[in-house]
């Protein structure tokens, strides 16, 4: 018996070695972005000894799920909270702010044995193939978009994403804006009822499922792609442009995205399909998100903590995202972070960033 | 001898009233017993509850419809010339009104009885195969080491098997008919199901094995590997274990007498193993259902192989998707829309109920025939 107590006095000092940092923060969510927050957590932790930050990579909607039952005190999400979710948050917690960390995007890897160079594809015609109605890689559409090449007679099959995620969400979203038809037949989320193809798990099914069957188009992150060796196709952007995506051809629709985040003062946009010379089309923020108002949190060192990790992430830690194949915020989106990370407050104050 | 169990006794009841260990243990282990049963209520009524939203909208018509629509359908605004009306912020056209979500349960509950036909199909005549060969036919010296290495075999993490079937069964079963060679020199047939599909294509009668109909066209089904079959098959491979050893057991426990009173009566050895079989035939049907009920709520290999789409397979070459594995794929994003997260529930109450009464059967097949057979002892 007193060997047993021993034992739980010894596990409950152990515990308290652990919490021998003087604020604790929780949060999680979205994968995507879970190797550059790691990062920066890493990096912010060696600069402030007394704040320890724990970030779960459960995926976007167990992020936001955790800001609404507030056992997250902020979320990673790679799709904005929708109406609904928002209409939650304000009961349990009152307004929200989204601000965008890092942007990614979405391409199109293929498996065409026999074809060489670049392949070119246009939204339209994407959201053809995902429709099911082009069914070959020879169709007369695709040919128009490659000229002088030898597309091979093969059926098309199309590979998606099985499991619920933000990569749906901008994918689809995109197809959306491309395509009458997709928006009224299948629409946008993380989880959609595709109408033809198949399914993978993760980045890595989908890449494994289109790498072992000739003919298959699939999506996956340009992060994974780029680290892998994928190859993608190149995709035209509103200005005709064909495009490889690249972290610069996805911050600079960011800078596109600018003047909406004026129009109702949410930094939630959309990124995809932006005007602009050598914008790739499918790109997208990842967003942290917290409440303006962190009186709950009734410790006011963990509410500046969270400020101060929110401003490190937008700025000293930006020049960290193009290492880690993340495309980094460009000026005019960091002007509104800076603003959104002012309407923090606490107990009625504004918490300004310690380290500005 | 006498005085000695007097002794111990004696001492048994002094050390009794000395320390507390007694009542202790008594409480400590009805409190795990009550603890457990609780474990399961809170579990149903947890499920129950989450499904409510789901169960209210959907009815009794979710066991019945496939369609797995988690997003809704949006009906455009027209202006007065009938055309779409592009929204500059979302980029998208604007909405008129939305169809809701729907949610049918039908797709999964095909799949998950599919894949474990498939799995028991495979599994079953080599399983009962080893544990009669264990039992009746094996060596001395070669029981342990197989038993020991079956047993092993259902210590094997599931998503090992799930990468072991997307790694190499998937694509040998899938693509197209070829030749491959196992360490650079054993040459084998791969494209498996390719072959089979040419096979089907021949046979009159039975081309709808490998077509599909997409819109108004029958086309043939890609052979991708990553489909009803392959799941099936990766779900087999993982309940041989189970089903060799608890069947193993039985035969092992045919009372001795039984066996030998065959034999008294001249019966040959093959009449002989028949009668055994016979006579623990209810108990194996129980060890089938065992790996019946492991089939059906296996998740993560089947998630990595069987190319998740919410359709009624009617091909083993299509891909398709089960409860549990539906349940996995889905549940991390869907935890803030209450309808989604209801039908995911809804499918875990049933996947629960499910494998509940599978085991209650299996339960009274295995344990009660085995009961019955010492109480005639």
């Amino acid at each position: 018996m007193f060997r047993f107590l021993h034992a739980a006095a010894a596990v409950l000092m152990l515990g308290a070695g652990i919490a021998a940092a003087d604020v604790q923060i929780q949060s999680g969510g979205a994968t995507f972005p879970n190797p550059i927050y790691q990062q920066w957590i890493k990096d912010f932790g060696q600069a402030h000894n007394d704040i320890k930050i724990a970030y779960a990579a459960k995926g976007s909607g167990a992020g936001i799920g955790g800001l609404l039952d507030k056992t997250f005190d902020f979320a990673g999400s790679d799709a904005p909270m929708n109406d609904d979710e928002l209409k939650k948050a304000q009961a349990v917690g009152g307004d929200v702010v989204e601000i965008p960390s890092v942007a990614g995007a979405v391409v199109l890897a293929y498996n065409l044995p026999g074809f060489s160079g670049d392949l070119n594809l246009s939204g339209p015609v994407v959201a053809d193939i995902y429709l099911g109605r082009i069914t070959k890689w020879n169709d007369p559409a695709i040919s128009a978009l490659n000229p002088n090449t030898n597309l091979p007679a093969t059926d098309i099959t199309t590979v998606h994403r099985s499991d619920g995620s933000g990569t749906n969400f901008v994918f689809s979203s995109y197809l959306c804006t491309q395509s009458d038809d997709f928006q009224t037949k299948v629409n946008f989320g993380k989880t959609v009822n595709w109408p033809t193809g198949q399914g993978g798990s993760g980045n890595a099914g989908v890449t494994q499922a289109v790498q072992k069957t000739e003919g298959a188009i699939g999506y996956i992150e340009l992060n994974y792609a780029l680290k892998n060796g994928i190859p993608f196709a190149m995709l035209q952007n509103n200005g005709g442009k064909f495009i490889k995506a690249s972290p610069q051809s996805v911050s600079a629709a960011g800078e596109g995205a600018v003047k909406d985040m004026d129009e109702d003062k949410t930094l939630a946009v959309r990124l995809w399909s932006r005007d602009g010379d050598d914008v790739y089309p499918i790109s997208s923020f990842t967003y942290l998100i917290c409440y303006k108002d962190l009186s709950y949190l009734n410790d006011r060192a963990k509410a500046q903590a969270i400020v101060d990790f929110f401003w490190y992430a937008t700025h000293d830690g930006q020049s960290k995202a193009a290492d880690l194949t993340y495309a980094p915020l460009s000026s005019g989106v960091q002007q509104r972070v800076e603003q959104a990370i002012e309407t923090i407050t606490f107990n009625g104050h504004a918490l300004h960033p310690t380290n500005k | 001898m006498m005085t000695a169990a007097v002794e111990s006794e004696s001492q048994v009841v002094k050390r009794g009233r000395r320390n507390w260990g007694e009542p202790a243990m008594r409480i400590a282990a009805t409190g795990s017993a009550i603890v457990i049963l609780l474990m399961l209520a809170a579990l149903v009524v947890v499920l129950f509850v989450a499904a409510v939203p789901s169960i209210k909208h959907f009815g009794p018509g979710f066991l019945m419809t496939s369609t797995w629509r988690p997003n809704p359908l949006p009906v455009l605004k027209l202006d007065a010339h009938g055309r779409s009306i592009r929204d500059r912020r979302t980029g998208m056209k604007v909405v008129d009104h939305n169809e809701p979500p729907r949610f049918g349960a039908l797709a999964s509950l095909c799949g998950t009885a599919q894949t474990s036909m498939i799995a028991l199909l495979l599994a079953v005549p080599l399983s009962l195969g080893a544990a009669f060969y264990l039992v009746r036919i094996a060596p001395h010296w070669l029981i342990m080491p197989v038993s020991f290495l079956i047993e092993f075999l259902a210590a094997i993490p599931s998503i090992a098997y799930g990468l072991w079937g997307m790694f190499v069964l998937g694509p040998w079963m899938g693509g197209p008919s070829r030749w491959e060679r196992i360490f650079g020199i054993l040459p084998v047939p791969a494209g498996i199901e390719s072959r089979f599909a040419w096979l089907f294509l021949q046979i009159p009668g039975l081309h709808w094995l490998a077509q599909q109909r997409i819109g108004t066209r029958v086309v043939p089904i890609p052979t991708t590997g990553r489909d009803v079959l392959v799941a099936g098959i990766i779900l087999g491979i993982m309940i041989i274990p189970i089903i060799t050893a608890i069947s193993r057991d039985v035969l092992r426990n045919v009372p001795r007498a039984q066996i030998e009173g065959t034999i008294a009566l001249g019966a040959t050895w093959w009449q002989s193993c028949r009668e055994t079989l016979k006579y623990s035939r209810s108990a194996l049907f129980g060890a089938i259902i065992l790996g019946m009920a492991r089939a059906a709520g296996e998740t993560m290999a089947v998630l990595m192989v069987m190319g998740s789409a919410a359709v009624v397979a009617t091909s083993p070459f299509m891909a398709g998707t089960t409860m549990a594995s539906q349940l996995a794929g889905e549940f991390p994003e869907a935890s803030t829309n209450d309808l989604h997260r209801g039908a995911l529930m809804e499918l875990a109450l049933i996947l629960l109920v499910m494998s509940l009464a599978f085991n209650v059967v299996a339960r009274y097949l295995v344990v009660g025939k085995s009961a019955r057979t010492s109480a005639a002892h």
